[in-house]
């Protein structure tokens, strides 16, 4: 009786599941097929749930458009210089307003914090301003500069660097190591996890940034992904979704392929944030 | 004495490590809040941003006219009204689902992890590409959405050209990118709940709503008020998803606040008014985290 009762919860569970599952994928299911319609097929009406026709050359297409080659090289230089600059500010800063009770510490660490709840449409002119100032306009610099210290990865590292306990410096420091010593020797290797998280977060962000770079870039050659994907989505004319599609399949893959190789990580960093925070 | 000038010395370090962060902060954080503000006093031609130096203020000072006109133009208290739509259907929504997803994933059963991991997917997902996924699945005629309904024999509706639907599709796409992220920190603060609490509760002859209202709920709302800041902060950003779904129509009904910012400094050239609407966005948003603290305390102390 106990048993056919938990057995039946447990097939409610998997129907339940598979459901929810089908509502979250739809959207994803729908790019994919529309991205090999043909343009004939995709504005056909009503639409059709399988293509009857593959049309592979969409993709060929959306890569020549998209200039793929060139904009996947300015986003991943953009991300990645982005991503290790923020992890390195973001730990010595996290490091110091966490052990060193540096004069003005405390005050530094709540105006960083106070930036979060600034909406970055506050920023968005000033930046605009101050980077072209600086005659930085129009360059990857612009995207890498402005973003390379924020306030949460600097709040993140603090909180995680709080509970290396102070034992273990003080060990260090009687055993004559310095400060890099410390960061090299104890700091980092004890925040691994959270430097993943962070650098996991940070590399999502700016992969998928776009306002900025609408804002901060004029010419062709130095567009990101993002923003020459909604040019080309601006450009197409509606009887071509299926470039459009195609294209945006393009731009999701590489973020993915990051994503599946880390999400154990990513998912481990997320739980243990929430708590934290 | 000396154990001062031992205390410089290390505390010296100390300022050195913590110079490119908050170099980096000041200048492009710090100094951009600062003059923000400043200009959202001034009369602000382009021609004066052209020629202002990086520390000079550009412009006139105007008083409060800027603030006068924001608050005079129809198209600004529309855009506030549009946004407070989109935060109505947003907000509840992402913390109810994202609750009921991370209650019902939190028991153990195969196929868990890999449920976890396909919701979390469309975060990911950039939000240029999902608003364009978002307008293949709901175009009226070769959408997904009707064509679903077609099958039903209904007549799906122009979704993103009415005028109350354009919204709630932004809304419905944005809540399906974040669902999957507050999922899982909901689920983190699940299993932070000492299990001996449920046991004493069924002894007690909880039912499990009585379960999830008294234990669950209550257990769970600092992580809450975490997700609420958070989504907050997604509601004051949304900006691009309009720039590519919507470009603001139909009817102007989904011209969010940041959207037009964007459009009064960078296609209008209206400095000075669009420093004032970010100003008026910020004091909204200080006033939301404020009266949203005061309340979440109050609670607190009356347990």
């Amino acid at each position: 009786m106990g048993q056919s009762k938990s057995r039946g919860k447990t097939i409610t569970n998997y129907v339940l599941m598979a459901v929810i599952l089908l509502i979250f994928t739809i959207p994803l299911y729908w790019l994919v097929i529309g991205s090999v319609k043909t343009n004939m097929e995709f504005n056909q009406v009503p639409p059709t749930f399988w293509p009857k026709q593959f049309e592979l050359g969409n993709y060929l297409t959306a890569w020549k458009q998209l200039d793929f080659k060139t904009a996947f090289i300015n986003s991943s230089i953009v991300t990645v210089v982005c991503t290790v600059l923020n992890i390195i500010t973001g730990v010595l800063a996290g490091y110091v307003l966490s052990k060193k009770n540096v004069f003005g510490g405390k005050l530094i660490l709540g105006m960083i914090i106070a930036t979060l709840i600034v909406p970055p449409a506050v920023l968005l002119l000033p930046l605009y301003f101050i980077i072209t100032k600086m005659g930085m306009y129009d360059s990857l610099i612009a995207l890498v500069l402005p973003f390379a210290a924020n306030a949460y990865t600097i709040y993140f590292m603090k909180q995680y660097i709080d509970d290396i306990p102070n034992e273990l410096f003080e060990a260090a420091s009687i055993d004559g190591i310095g400060e890099v010593g410390m960061m090299m020797k104890i700091v980092f290797p004890l925040i691994t996890p959270a430097l993943a998280t962070v650098g996991l977060i940070n590399f999502v962000g700016n992969w998928n940034s776009f306002t900025m770079p609408l804002v901060l870039l004029r010419s062709d050659e130095k567009f990101t992904l993002p923003l020459k994907q909604a040019l080309l989505a601006n450009a197409t004319d509606v009887n071509e979704w299926p470039l459009i599609l195609a294209a945006t399949v393009l731009s999701i893959i590489p973020v993915l392929i990051v994503f599946i190789g880390s999400q154990k990580m990513f998912v481990k960093g997320i739980m243990e944030g929430a708590v934290k925070g | 004495m000396k154990s001062m000038i031992s205390k410089l010395k290390s505390h010296g370090w100390g300022y050195l490590f913590l110079l490119p962060a908050l170099l980096i902060m000041v200048l492009f954080n710090f100094y951009p809040i600062i003059w923000s503000f400043i200009v959202s006093f001034n009369k602000t031609k382009a021609i004066e941003i052209k020629q202002a130096g990086l520390f000079d203020i550009p412009g006139k000072f105007v008083a409060l006219d800027n603030y006068m006109q924001v608050l005079k133009n129809d198209l600004f208290i529309k855009s506030i009204g549009n946004t407070a739509y989109f935060a109505i259907i947003f907000i509840p929504l992402t913390l109810i689902l994202s609750l009921l997803l991370a209650v019902y994933i939190n028991k153990k059963f195969r196929g868990v992890n890999f449920f976890r991991t396909v919701l979390f997917i469309p975060y990911i997902i950039s939000v240029i590409s999902s608003s364009l996924i978002f307008l293949a699945l709901f175009n009226s005629e070769s959408g997904f959405i009707n064509a679903v309904l077609k099958q039903f024999n209904i007549d799906g509706p122009n979704w993103l050209s009415n005028e109350w639907l354009a919204m709630p599709v932004i809304a419905i796409m944005s809540i399906w990118r974040r669902v999957g992220y507050f999922m899982l920190m909901y689920l983190a603060g699940l299993q932070n709940i000492p299990t001996s609490l449920y046991e004493v509760a069924e002894i007690d002859g909880a039912t499990p709503f009585q379960r999830f209202r008294y234990i669950v709920v209550p257990l769970l709302s600092n992580i809450t008020i975490v997700i609420f800041v958070l989504l907050l902060r997604d509601v004051l950003t949304v900006f691009q998803e309009v720039y590519v779904m919507t470009g603001g129509g139909p009817g102007n009904s989904t011209v969010t606040v940041p959207f037009l910012i964007y459009n009064e400094a960078f296609n209008y050239l209206r400095y000075g008014t669009a420093a004032a609407m970010s100003y008026i966005l910020f004091m909204i948003t200080v006033v939301v985290v404020i009266f949203q603290n005061k309340f979440t305390k109050k609670k607190h102390s009356t347990r």
